[in-house]
């Protein structure tokens, strides 16, 4: 039954193939085809979405992933798995275009889609600056573009904003921005998140280890000697747990002077538009007397 | 001691100092100076703390851990090889690490509560799981108090499969899916867990593991034979058998524990050292532990050392170089596994 269902999907999507359509080029420089109205979208990703609400398309995603939480007004939508990729549930959502991440969905599952005849739209975060970036190219190719650049120019100006309280400050530290407090998995070369710690007023160490999410050993850390540690280790996380599984790390000086910071992880490792509220934030840890306020 | 055993001594004090001393975030020379220091009981000049850590707190454990579970594998490849009589065999054949894997992953991805601590909770997870494993084909490959060894392999391959499959369910229903890296890492083998602590356990458990199969040197070498010809030189067989698998049990259980699956090296050690020392078990067993503890050590520093700033996980290594370098070993010596 399952067969014939998507064989009839795959027929009707050869037929459709044939009208006229928009020819569009994704961040992974994939040319795809889409319909001059897009009217419902669905996301693979929960950076994704955010990313549609913020270019003011949130009023076309017809469904968000199982682990999609953010704006509020994803929790009545309909919901799909993504490991695997749920595909029956996506196709019969009967939507227009899904946009894909290039962090976390595969090309595999575009071609899966594109035999059911849907466009897969990849979208690629990687430098602060893309965020914006990426709110523009979704008002334009959803029709929303007013709202989008509006949006768009309104993050920029908030960091243009934290950029002025930031670059005149003299003491810049040396920061450790980990994902897991345990397993010390980091960020590589060519992150947002080195832009992030940046505009925040300090120096990200890891910035220019080649691998994209290092495993980072402890000897690294110590000798890099960060002067503050701060992780997506969510508010709760108490910083003697740190200690705990690093033992050794007693004499770095961001333990000795207690600069350890557990952030909320939707705002660091969720590269949409709440990565500005993230770097406020971070700002905010890094520089305390700045008095910087979000 | 025969002239191999002094040789792979003496190859894996080098090993170990060689392990310690490089790596990117302090020099050869400090790092010498560092142990110098420790290995005098601190008479020398105080070393700079930063190197002290990194040289006495970390890599010194891991290099130890590396040299235990390293020969705790090649060793107990070599009494599995004789168990089963069968060149095929490791210490994961009875589908121990499958099942201490499978403990393992219950617990970390957050479906077993912490009882103690979570440093404590793991080891002890793994090693019920791989307890679990080996009682399940035990009881399956016993019958009226003999063991028969082809019930024994095919109970092990599936309970191993049961047990991996488990794992998988386990680690893809994760209610906490960030932590999935970290298990993947864990799942493939590393070292980078060690603390002097965390050694404690394996290092009793593969100290046990030696006494227990040196003692048994002679009845392992009449096993060799066959059961029946072992049984006519005396050789209590069955209890041998019973011995050997709870040793390997105990000793490969708090191995993955510690540093997870690390492959190959069960399977190849002994075949290499066999070749040089004979199937003699009094030589055979102390060469395989040394032979096992050399090549994780340079295979963990070959994982340190290949990514800048992060590190690999020590199985890929162990696969990567080992089975080449067995391969070369099957095409030159096949009168040897016959």
């Amino acid at each position: 039954m399952r067969q014939i269902f998507l064989l009839l999907l795959i027929l009707t999507g050869c037929l459709s193939s044939a009208r006229d359509q928009l020819s569009v080029t994704d961040d992974l420089d994939r040319t795809i085809y889409v319909p001059p109205r897009i009217e419902r979208v669905a996301p693979l990703a929960p950076n994704i979405t955010e990313l549609l609400f913020a270019a003011g398309a949130g009023s076309k995603v017809a469904g968000v992933s199982t682990v999609d939480d953010f704006p509020a007004a994803v929790d009545s939508l309909p919901r799909y798995g993504l490991i695997p990729t749920d595909f029956e549930a996506i196709v019969a959502l009967d939507v227009d275009l899904i946009l894909a991440s290039e962090q976390v969905n595969s090309p595999q599952d575009a071609d899966i889609f594109a035999a059911v005849g849907i466009p897969v739209y990849f979208v690629a975060v990687n430098t602060l600056g893309d965020v914006t970036r990426v709110i523009r190219d979704l008002g334009d190719l959803l029709g929303t573009s007013e709202f989008a650049h509006e949006r768009a120019t309104q993050l920029e100006d908030s960091l243009s904003l934290l950029r002025t309280l930031t670059s005149d400050l003299t003491t810049k530290p040396d920061v450790l921005f980990l994902i897991n407090p345990v397993t010390l998995y980091g960020f590589g070369q060519g992150s947002y998140i080195h832009d992030m710690v940046d505009l925040a007023g300090g120096h990200s160490i890891t910035q220019h280890l080649s691998i994209r999410f290092p495993l980072l050993t402890d000897e690294f850390v110590l000798a890099a000697g960060p002067e503050v540690i701060a992780g997506a280790f969510g508010l709760q996380f108490e910083n003697p747990h740190l200690l705990l599984h690093h033992p050794t790390w007693d004499i770095l000086p961001a333990v000795q002077q207690d600069r350890i910071y557990g952030l909320n992880p939707d705002l660091y490792l969720r590269p949409g538009p709440r990565l500005v509220k993230g770097t406020w934030e971070l700002a905010r840890v890094l520089q305390p007397d700045a008095g910087i306020q979000p | 001691m025969n002239r191999w055993t002094i040789l792979l001594l003496t190859l894996a004090i080098f090993s170990v100092v060689i392990s310690v001393s490089m790596g990117r975030e302090v020099s050869f020379g400090e790092a010498l100076s560092v142990l110098w220091h420790h290995l005098t009981f601190g008479s020398s000049s105080s070393p700079d703390p930063i190197a002290d850590r990194i040289i006495w707190q970390l890599r010194m454990p891991r290099a130890l851990l590396a040299l235990v579970v390293g020969g705790g594998l090649g060793m107990m490849g070599v009494a599995m090889q004789t168990l089963v009589r069968n060149p095929l065999a490791e210490p994961y054949i009875l589908g121990i690490s499958s099942g201490a894997t499978a403990g393992a992953s219950l617990f970390y991805l957050g479906f077993l509560p912490p009882l103690i601590s979570k440093a404590v909770s793991m080891p002890i997870a793994a090693f019920a799981g791989g307890l679990c494993a080996i009682l399940i084909v035990y009881s399956v490959a016993g019958r009226r108090g003999t063991i028969s060894v082809t019930r024994l392999l095919l109970a092990g391959v599936a309970v191993a499969s049961l047990m991996g499959a488990l794992s998988s369910f386990i680690t893809l229903s994760s209610p906490e899916p960030d932590k999935l890296r970290s298990v993947l890492f864990w799942l493939l083998g590393s070292l980078h867990l060690a603390t002097w602590s965390s050694l404690i356990w394996p290092a009793i458990a593969v100290l046990i593991g030696i006494a227990g199969l040196l003692m048994l040197a002679r009845p392992l070498d009449g096993m060799l034979t066959g059961d029946e010809s072992a049984h006519s030189l005396g050789v209590p067989v069955e209890s041998v058998k019973r011995i050997l698998i709870v040793l390997a049990s105990l000793v490969t259980g708090s191995i993955v524990a510690a540093s997870g699956a690390i492959g190959f090296v069960g399977l190849i050690v002994p075949h290499a050292v066999r070749s040089f020392t004979g199937v003699t078990h009094r030589r055979v067993l102390p060469a395989s532990f040394l032979a096992g503890a050399v090549f994780l050590l340079w295979a963990d520093l070959a994982a340190r050392a290949l990514l800048p700033g992060s590190q690999l996980p020590v199985g890929i290594v162990t696969a990567l170089c080992g089975v080449p370098f067995f391969l070369i070993l099957l095409h030159r010596n096949h009168q040897g596994f016959s």
